[in-house]
């Protein structure tokens, strides 16, 4: 037997045996805040509980709070317990948090950074962590240029003695085209691309990496995939809730930012692009920025013909009244940030050709629904008398990502009786029902992968930037204007929207 | 058990025919609309009638991994001539659309000379296209006609090593099928109960100042309880086969057992003190190391140590997972092929036992 073979772990070297990352830490930066201890740590927990953890693991918070190691843990303990009382076990609970530690520091400070790497230093020698980091900016996205240049400096931007070291950003990457290449500079200035991991949490759902499964695991839709067939597509992301508690933060992002820029330019980007040759980071990742690059430049001067904004009033949703956005705790009376957003994008190659793709993205809507629509051409030529066929719609393929994860097909069919009276019948094919058990939490997938090194589903700067890119335009116009349509809480959005359609002979449709 | 159980009245004989209506009604919901059949696999289970309210439980609790059409026999080929069919369906409602999706058992009681036919029932039974699992969950005669009729009809096979009564004739017999060309892949439950412990042993050499400690390892020790014969057996075949140690030698009944290895001779020692678990600890040591994995005082949780000398340099606790026949059977259902670590194990396992 070879000593390279040993040397592997070929324990470990079969197919059904989870993959189980190298020996490492994961430093968190903003460790007192809210993600970490909702979402994190808990993520971090079950890993570790469910065996998917190395043995030689540790997790390092580290804020400007002065806590102790031990009041850190107690602090995420709390935090467990109260998103899954009483399923907590005191002894995996005991030996998980024996490798949690905290440093109280500030990360603007270089000494700060020194004692991180004292600790870090500590952990590899005391829990055989094997110089491997991986550092997780869940901080004040106005941080990390100070933290980036920080790890930089001290030379924790490499593993030490030939670990590695990866940097994970949460989003947003920027606010507009520039900030996010800043950001990129930035990043690179000490981070190699291949180290930076943008995480957008929606890519680690299973309902969106199962559009490529749809996609490119079935023969038989591929083929119709194109301009030959397909008339028009329509994403929807519609959420019934309003802003909330979040207003200060939603007057500065708005729904382009929030959702259009990241959320809906991923589903954009899966529904579009071609297959890719593997399924591994760089092919995945090459085929969305190429449909990002393809994406035809809104002019800045026609944006009204392209984009809309709107806002919600106070409205009814679901037999509840609910306030308009200007009504909402934190939010500018006078303000014309947007709640939704509709645009009308062509993705300018070969499969796209003159196909539109309608988007649209919203707060206050009547129900909570992400799809995708692809309205297919009417048939060419019917044999049926035209009174016969007044019920039959073109064919649509809808692809449901959440709720009801599925697929829904139009298709015309007779009606029973002596005529040939032809009608639109739904066919549902629930393939998310089809397993009743609940998907794993999205950040455990993610926080898996990062361990991993494997980055398909996190964002590379091109793809950030890219997005960007396509509506930095509309920013900039809307920037400058003082007006944004009026929506009732409760409905599809201003009517703005439905002439976006109308003017192409078209009508979104009722999800 | 997953969703809301539904069964069809009645029972007695009935055509394949009758059984698919009765099905198709059974999802039809209150109001009339039909909730969805969700099928990815046809599983056909050979059970006796003491097991069958465990089994028929289990297979409900597969239904939400694993949804499937469920044909389950409870066969008794002494009796009188008779056969008694039952439906029932489980049926779950997902999503904001409140739509209904209903997995099915078909449960069939033969006796006499129908039991020794049940590929006759089988057959029509399955859904078309989708693979066929073939659970043994008690003993069974992998010589006889019987299972090979069955055999024929399936993708792959699952039994349990340890059902039966004499554990080292099933291991052999296993042993056989798998040499058979003609035969489906095969799993073991006893093999996927050994997953966690594999997965964690696996662990202990993660860091690579000791993954070449694995050619290293001069003995080790099994602690098992009665029940866990095979188990154990297939632990130490894994180890055999996975690190290349040859089995020379054993005394006290197989319990002290001689290896030669890539690097020397290695002892291992197969206790069978445990006073519960089947599996209870396992200990590999080198010159330098010692390596442990052991269930806690706690048996739903299991610790992990690595010591170097006398001084601890990893240690953790984290969850062994389930052992209930339903999440065993369910991580079988999830691969499909030959398992080669397991059939490596296994006839490791076979050559201790020959010695």
């Amino acid at each position: 037997m070879a000593d390279t073979q040993v040397l592997q772990n070929i324990l470990r070297d079969e197919q059904r045996l989870p993959r189980v990352p190298e020996p490492g830490v994961m430093v968190i930066f903003g460790a007192s805040g809210d993600l970490t201890a909702r979402k994190l740590v808990p993520a971090l927990y079950d890993l570790a509980a469910q065996r998917r953890l190395p043995l030689e693991f540790a997790v390092v918070g580290l804020s400007r709070t002065h806590m102790s190691h031990e009041e850190f843990r107690g602090k995420l303990r709390k935090a467990l317990e109260e998103h899954r009382p009483g399923e907590v076990s005191d002894d995996v609970w005991e030996s998980f948090a024996s490798g949690v530690f905290y440093l109280p520091g500030d990360s603007k400070k270089w000494e700060t950074y020194d004692e991180l790497k004292d600790l870090l230093k500590r952990l590899d020698s005391e829990r055989g962590t094997q110089g491997n980091r991986a550092f997780y900016l869940s901080s004040s996205p106005s941080l990390f240029p100070a933290i980036v240049e920080n790890l930089g400096e001290a030379g924790l931007n490499e593993g030490e003695d030939g670990g590695w070291s990866r940097l994970v950003v949460e989003k947003p990457f920027g606010r507009d085209l520039r900030s996010a290449q800043d950001l990129n500079s930035e990043l690179q200035r000490y981070f190699d691309e291949t180290q930076i991991y943008r995480i957008d949490h929606y890519l680690g759902k299973e309902t969106v990496q199962n559009i490529l499964a749809l996609r490119f695991a079935n023969g038989i839709f591929e083929p119709l995939w194109n301009q030959h067939y397909v008339d028009h597509i329509q994403i929807t992301v519609a959420e019934d809730i309003g802003v909330g508690t979040r207003g200060a933060f939603y007057e500065e992002a708005g729904a382009l930012r929030d959702i259009v820029q990241n959320h809906v330019m991923q589903v954009l980007c899966l529904t579009a692009m071609e297959p890719p040759v593997t399924f591994d980071a760089e092919s995945v990742r090459e085929e969305k920025v190429k449909v990002l690059k393809a994406v035809r430049p809104i002019p800045e001067d026609r944006v009204e013909d392209y984009a809309v904004r709107g806002q919600y009033e106070r409205g009814w949703v679901f037999g509840e009244e609910v306030p308009g956005y200007r009504e909402e705790e934190n939010v500018d009376p006078e303000s014309v940030t947007e709640t939704y957003v509709a645009l009308k994008l062509f993705v300018d190659n070969w499969r796209w050709a003159r196909v539109p793709f309608y988007i649209r993205a919203g707060k206050r809507l009547p129900k909570k629904a992400t799809e995708v629509a692809i309205q297919f051409h009417s048939s060419p030529h019917t044999p049926f008398a035209h009174d016969d066929t007044e019920g039959l719609a073109p064919n649509v393929l809808v692809v449901r990502i959440q709720p009801d994860e599925g697929l829904s097909l139009k298709i015309g069919a007779k009606v029973p009786g002596t005529g040939f009276e032809v009608s639109s019948v739904n066919m549902d094919l629930l393939y998310g029902t089809a397993f009743l058990e609940e998907a794993p939490d999205a950040y455990q997938r993610l926080l898996l992968d990062l361990m991993l090194g494997d980055p398909t589903l996190f964002i590379r700067a091109d793809e950030a930037e890219g997005a960007w890119k396509i509506l930095d335009p509309v920013m900039r116009h809307w920037s400058e204007m003082r007006e944004v349509s009026f929506y009732p809480a409760g409905t599809w959005g201003p009517e703005e929207a439905d002439a976006l359609l109308e003017r192409d002979g078209r009508e979104w449709r009722r999800p | 058990m997953i969703g809301e159980p539904r069964q069809a009245p009645g029972g007695g004989r009935m055509s394949v025919g009758q059984i698919e209506r009765e099905l198709g009604k059974l999802r039809t919901n209150d109001d009339g609309t039909l909730a969805l059949r969700s099928s990815v696999l046809n599983l056909v289970v050979v059970t006796d009638e003491e097991s069958a309210q465990e089994i028929t439980d289990s297979v409900s609790r597969l239904a939400g991994r694993h949804p499937a059409r469920a044909v389950v026999f409870i066969a008794d080929p002494e009796g009188e001539s008779t056969v008694d069919v039952r439906l029932s369906a489980y049926c779950n409602v997902r999503g904001g659309g409140g739509a209904q999706v209903c997995a099915e058992q078909v449960t069939i009681h033969a006796e006499g000379p129908p039991a020794q036919h049940l590929e006759s029932f089988a057959g029509p039974l399955l859904v078309p296209d989708l693979p066929v699992f073939l659970w043994y969950p008690g003993e069974f005669s992998p010589r006889s006609q019987e299972f090979a009729a069955m055999a024929d009809l399936a993708d792959r096979i699952i039994v349990d090593s340890a059902a039966s009564e004499n554990h080292e004739t099933c291991l052999r017999e296993i042993a056989t099928l798998i040499e058979d060309p003609e035969m489906p892949a095969i799993g073991d439950l006893q093999w996927v109960g050994l997953s966690p412990w594999r997965s964690l042993l696996a662990d202990t050499f993660g860091a690579p100042e000791r993954a070449g400690d694995l050619e290293r390892i001069e003995s080790a020790e099994v602690l098992y309880a009665p029940g866990g014969e095979n188990r154990a057996l297939l632990l130490v075949g894994w180890l055999a086969s996975t690190l290349g140690w040859k089995p020379e030698s054993a005394n006290r009944g197989g319990q002290n057992i001689e290896f030669s290895g890539p690097s020397g001779r290695i002892s291992v020692v197969l206790s069978p003190g445990s006073p519960d678990a089947r599996l209870r600890r396992i200990r590999l040591y080198s010159s330098e190391y010692s390596y442990q994995v052991s269930r806690h005082r706690e048996l739903s949780d299991v610790r992990t140590t690595v010591m170097q000398e006398d001084e601890l340099v990893a240690e953790r606790t984290v969850h062994l997972g389930s052992f209930d026949l339903g999440v065993l059977v369910g991580e079988e259902l999830s691969y499909r092929g030959r398992d080669e670590a397991y059939e490596g194990a296994l006839r490791a396992a076979v050559e201790i036992l020959d010695l």
